[in-house]
């Protein structure tokens, strides 16, 4: 197995080197040339546009895959309630569904859950897959593991969606080994290919930096952990039926080995902006501990953390921990919203890194807008104030 | 014999080369990453695999070997674990591995495990929680898996007493804590002490030929090539992509209101929240 | 034969990350401390850093002057102090014992010294010899079946932290440098005494005072190596010290350039960011230009020390030419960062007034191109 590159045909465009999600690929003297990380993966075959990478990595034959049909959702259920990304998973997957033309179902498990049952009808599945049993109070891997797996077994779906929760991100890769069946990590895109009807899946990778689209062509079902927060809900439908396929439940001592001792609520973790996905900033625009509150409700309203300039830690806005710059800590989050700063290169040196600026600053020449990928010009004690009440409604 | 009271715990820990995220920079202008010149370093959650592992080591006098898959320059990280303090390294190398998935990853490092099992005993399997290229966090409770080993996710303190661990589980606002039967798979994501440096004689000790290093290819641990690379892959990357081209200003124009709004908007649209 | 990993580029990478994790955030603090970094200093002992160049069945690393530099350059990429530091007690602090001392100074001296329980220090200067060793009027008198030694040595690095001294000493005037002899001298000798620090311009954490010796009785165990041989025991490591002091040097270039080479491309004024400039682009291709050449010499060097030989000549065209470079390097990272090159929040600042420090260690420069001009016959 083997790619290699067909040097009268390779202009060194360089789009091999840009898809190559292992940096393996290289532009010398105008010609494409792989390097020792290249794992053969094939996704430069797919970006070359001038048919001048050769490879001998056939596809496969596919199997018939027509008999596993409807998409499924597990169902994470958390102190009696449905966690609020199944029902987000649902409404993804009712979208799916119904570009596939079949059905939604769920997989509920627990000890007495049954409740549940018209929530998730009114939240659009079809069916629901409904086991229930002592040993599945409360969650288990192995437990878990061998009642889906039986599920699956029995009743043949074509796409698996599950949260990429803690409990998700143990389950699902547990799930895919003992059924052989390829998995795609934390999803934030799910999209059905037109011509034959797969199911691709994009997902961050390194660490946020790239994305990757990924099928899984031979095995069925087609699993997903899907991050939480990303996918919309569906309309609800009120009062709609969904058929209960109930699941008798036989573990195993071997299903319950692993016992919970204790469980104990933990306090703040010291701040780490550095691993921080949003980060709400504030300058001297805040005006004092009052505006640094706001921006606090914010990064709250957005599952964020509060930074600021060195001008709020000098003023004691703000713990010094909490400074953003060339003297203070260089952050890379997916959004960085700046809010009251003007932008001096010592504080934009440490932002930079983030995938997504936003700046809220009332002088439209102020340098952060140069920076910024969405300017706000205004006041911030109006502007934040309307984006939380924004956000309240939604919610 | 895994079991006799009189035997050291054996604990396999895994380990990946992966590209240093510190040093990997975002072209400040186009913001896609720049990846040109960038060393391959040990994947920073198996440090604190193997500062699990050696604590155990410190307390117990556990024998630590460090897996890894990867190609022939991956040795580094397994040098990088003997300077540790681990006792044996193996590698994993050969064509056929390449471009493996997790499916393929891990039944490769399944094979592995049982090649050492059929050389001795082993009690404990210790990953990082996740490989910061990848970043699936799949390894781990896939290879438990295979092995058919109970396995507990997320752990940041880990106590072996007889045949059986005690470990703190670290979820969203709380901790768990389980007892789990040996032998078992762990994934950890923190460590009651920093991971130890490498001692300097150790690794240049790591760097000889005397060094206990081996390198294991498909025939060694008898895994088919249908089954491992990716050939043996169930998903497949079709394409990347960065996730964002230059940055182009939008002023979003208004009232606050219809500012916020617009910027909500936008925001959900990159699904950022 | 199984692979192997290069000892060169992982120690590199494993310093450069103690560096970045450990050196970095706290290099600052440290400094303006102005104490010995004793932390880190038994960070690096724990990492069994400081036996790197002695064989292993001596307790040491069994590394090589190539790796020796090598570590020297990266810690000095973060704190230029603590390598310093690091680098004497690996080589001048502890040479003359691995070389002479018997077993009993060994486990007592220098196995504690390497496990970083020991600070040594390494003395030379004098009030009236500088440079010119030939004038080291510190005297060692046979005294019974020991050994006396008295007078007054300057500019001791280490010197308010040390527990041990390695004292270069006159034990027959009428020989000139020929009499000169090293004597061990442990802190706790009655007639030792130290003065309170000096303040210095840069490497604020190293600790640098006079040691006076007041009629010190030592055992003649103490007298280092064989009488008369004192000066031939220096030579044998001064091509090394000297190419330590240029891998500083280059350590310390390096972290003034990365400073330049970032901020220049942060920074705009003018409607551009500063290096699209031609007279920026200029100072940083002449540094990246003169860093490369420091590095080939460096590594020349010590692999000809690493082969046997000693390269006289060339440690001192390194030692002088990488320490021009770094004085050079840190000038213009300080010129390039405009009035931040100014402030004590930048490390840039510590740069340019560490790289002073090197100036004079193994040879001022005026007496290396001295010699380096009668080593060419000139
Ligand atoms: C050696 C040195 C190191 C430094 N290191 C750092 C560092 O690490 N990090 C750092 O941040 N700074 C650092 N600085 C300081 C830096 O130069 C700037 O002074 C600082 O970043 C400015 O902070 P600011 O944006 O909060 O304040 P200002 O520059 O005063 O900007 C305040 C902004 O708020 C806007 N504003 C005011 N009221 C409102 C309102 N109601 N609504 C909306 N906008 C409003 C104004 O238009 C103005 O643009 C350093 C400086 C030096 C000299
Ligand atoms: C952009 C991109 C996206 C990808 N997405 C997917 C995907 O969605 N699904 C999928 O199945 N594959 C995916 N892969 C392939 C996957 O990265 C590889 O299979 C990889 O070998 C293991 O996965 P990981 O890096 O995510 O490891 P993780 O599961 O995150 O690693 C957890 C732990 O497992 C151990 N481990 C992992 N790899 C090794 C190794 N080679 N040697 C020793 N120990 C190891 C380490 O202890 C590590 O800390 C993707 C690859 C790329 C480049
Ligand atoms: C930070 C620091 C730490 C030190 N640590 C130690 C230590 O741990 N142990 C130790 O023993 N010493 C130490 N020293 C002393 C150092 O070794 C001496 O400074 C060095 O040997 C030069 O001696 P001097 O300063 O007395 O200069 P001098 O020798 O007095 O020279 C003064 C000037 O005259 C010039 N000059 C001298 N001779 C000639 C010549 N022949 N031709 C032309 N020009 C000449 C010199 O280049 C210089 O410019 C340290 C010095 C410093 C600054």
């Amino acid at each position: 197995m083997a790619i290699w590159v067909i040097a009268d045909k390779c202009t060194g465009c360089g789009l091999c080197v840009k898809a190559c999600p292992y940096g393996a690929m290289q532009v010398q003297d105008k010609l494409a040339a792989l390097g020792p990380r290249c794992t053969q993966c094939g996704a430069c075959l797919e970006a070359c546009k001038f048919e001048a990478l050769g490879s001998d990595l056939a596809d496969e034959p596919r199997p018939d895959l027509s008999g596993y049909r409807g998409v499924w959702v597990f169902c994470e259920v958390q102190d009696g309630a449905l966690a609020r990304v199944s029902l987000e998973l649902l409404g993804q997957g009712a979208r799916l569904a119904a570009e596939l033309g079949q059905t939604l179902a769920t997989v509920l498990l627990g000890e007495d859950v049954e409740g549940l049952v018209p929530e998730l009808a009114a939240q659009g599945a079809d069916r629901v897959y409904l086991a229930q049993d002592a040993g599945l109070a409360a969650y288990s891997t192995l437990a878990y593991t061998r009642v889906l797996s039986e599920l699956i077994a029995t009743h043949r779906p074509n796409i698996l969606l599950l949260g990429a929760t803690p409990l998700g991100r143990d389950l699902a890769p547990r799930l895919s080994r003992r059924l052989d069946l390829g998995l795609t990590a934390d999803c934030t895109e799910l999209a059905i290919d037109p011509v034959d009807g797969g199911l691709w899946q994009t997902r961050p990778a390194f660490g946020g930096n790239v994305m990757a689209t990924i099928v899984t062509p031979t095995a069925r079902p087609q699993m997903a952990t899907v991050r939480p927060g990303v996918m919309a809900l569906g309309p609800r439908r009120d009062g709609a039926q969904a058929e209960v396929v109930r699941h008798p439940v036989r573990l195993e001592p071997g299903d319950l080995l692993v016992r919970l001792l204790a469980s104990q609520a933990q306090g703040q973790r010291p701040v780490d902006l550095g691993a921080a996905r949003v980060i709400v900033a504030g300058g001297r625009g805040c005006g004092g501990p009052q505006g640094m509150e706001l921006l606090a409700q914010l990064a709250q309203a957005l599952g964020g953390e509060l930074g600021g300039t060195r001008v709020a830690v000098e003023e004691g806005w703000l713990g010094q921990a909490r400074q953003i710059g060339q003297t203070g800590v260089t952050v890379r989050p997916d959004l960085y919203i700046a809010c009251g700063i003007s932008g001096a290169i010592q504080h934009r040196a440490g932002c930079l890194g983030a995938r997504y600026i936003v700046a809220i600053n009332r002088d439209r020449r102020a340098p952060i807008f140069s920076v910024a990928d969405y300017a706000l010009a205004g006041d911030m004690f109006k502007i934040v104030p309307a984006m939380l009440a924004a956000l309240k409604g939604a919610a | 014999m895994p079991g006799q009271p009189d035997s050291p715990l054996c604990v396999a820990v895994l380990v990946k080369q992966v590209p240093d995220s510190a040093e990997i920079k975002m072209d400040p202008r186009t913001g896609t990453l720049i990846r040109e010149g960038v060393p391959a370093v040990m994947n920073p959650d198996d440090r604190l695999g193997l500062e699990t592992a050696l604590a155990l080591k410190d307390s117990l006098g556990a024998l630590v070997t460090a897996l890894s898959m990867g190609p022939i320059q991956a040795v580094d990280v397994l040098s990088e674990a003997l300077a540790m303090g681990a006792d044996r390294g193996v590698l994993l190398s050969d064509r056929n591995f390449a471009g493996a998935d997790t499916w393929a990853t891990s039944f490769t490092l399944g094979r592995a495990l049982e090649r050492l099992m059929s050389q001795g005993p082993l009690d404990l399997v210790i990953c990082g929680r996740q490989a910061s290229d990848g970043d699936t966090a799949q390894i781990g409770p896939q290879v438990a898996e295979h092995l058919g080993w109970p396995q507990v996710t997320y752990v940041e303190r880990l106590e072996v007493e007889g045949r059986e661990l005690r470990a703190w589980r670290r979820l969203p606002g709380l901790v768990q804590k389980v007892l789990c039967p040996l032998p078992a798979v762990v994934t950890v994501l923190a460590t009651p002490q920093a991971p130890r440096w490498p001692l300097v004689d150790r690794l240049l000790w790591a760097c000889r030929e005397a060094a206990p290093l081996e390198v294991w290819d498909a025939a060694d641990i008898e895994a088919p090539a249908a089954r491992t690379g990716l050939k043996g892959s169930l998903t497949r990357v079709v394409k990347t992509f960065s996730p964002k081209g230059q940055r182009v200003t939008q002023w979003l124009e208004g009232t606050a209101a219809e500012q916020s709004q617009a910027l909500l908007a936008e925001l959900r649209g990159h699904k950022l929240i | 034969m199984a692979p192997r990993s290069d000892p060169q580029k992982l120690l590199r990478q494993v310093m450069a990350r103690f560096v970045r994790e450990e050196v970095a955030p706290v290099a600052r603090q440290v400094d303006e401390s102005g104490r010995f970094p004793r932390e880190l200093f038994v960070k690096l002992a724990q990492m069994h850093a400081f036996g790197l160049r002695y064989p292993v069945k001596n307790g040491g690393a069994g590394g090589n002057a190539t790796l020796y530099c090598i570590m020297c350059e990266e810690l000095a990429q973060g704190l230029l102090s603590l390598a310093a530091i690091a680098a004497k007690q690996c080589l001048m602090a502890t040479n003359f014992l691995h070389r002479f001392a018997d077993q009993e100074m060994r486990q007592r001296y220098f196995l504690p010294a390497l496990r970083g329980e020991l600070v040594g220090s390494f003395c030379l200067t004098e009030p009236e010899a500088g440079g010119d060793l030939g004038r080291v009027s510190t005297t060692a008198v046979k005294d019974g079946d020991g050994w006396v030694v008295s007078g007054m040595k300057t500019w001791i690095t280490n010197a308010p932290v040390a527990d041990f001294f390695t004292v270069l000493c006159q034990t027959d005037p009428e020989q000139g440098i020929r009499g000169l002899n090293f004597f061990f001298v442990p802190r706790g000798t009655p007639g030792v005494q130290v003065s309170p620090g000096f303040q210095t311009l840069g490497t604020r954490s190293t600790e640098i005072s006079e040691v006076a010796f007041n009629d010190c009785r030592i055992p003649a165990r103490f007298l280092l190596g064989q009488e008369g041989k004192g000066l031939g025991a220096l030579l044998a490591i001064l091509a090394e010290i000297r190419a330590m002091t240029a891998a500083l040097a280059l350590g310390l270039a390096k972290a003034a350039y990365q400073a330049g080479f970032q901020y220049a491309k942060e920074r705009s004024a003018f409607g551009k960011t500063i290096n699209q400039y031609q007279l920026i682009q200029s100072k940083i291709a002449r540094l990246a230009t003169d860093i490369w050449a420091a590095e080939l010499m460096l590594y020349d060097t010590t692999a000809k020390i690493d082969a046997g030989q000693r390269p006289s000549k060339e440690s001192m065209m390194v030692k002088y030419f990488a320490t021009e470079v770094a004085c050079r390097a840190c000038d213009e990272a300080t010129r390039i960062l405009g009035a931040y090159g100014y402030s004590m929040e930048y490390p840039v600042q510590r740069y340019f007034r560490d790289a002073r420090f090197l100036l004079y260690g193994g040879g001022t420069h005026e007496v290396l191109q001295t010699n380096i001009a009668r080593e060419l016959g000139f």
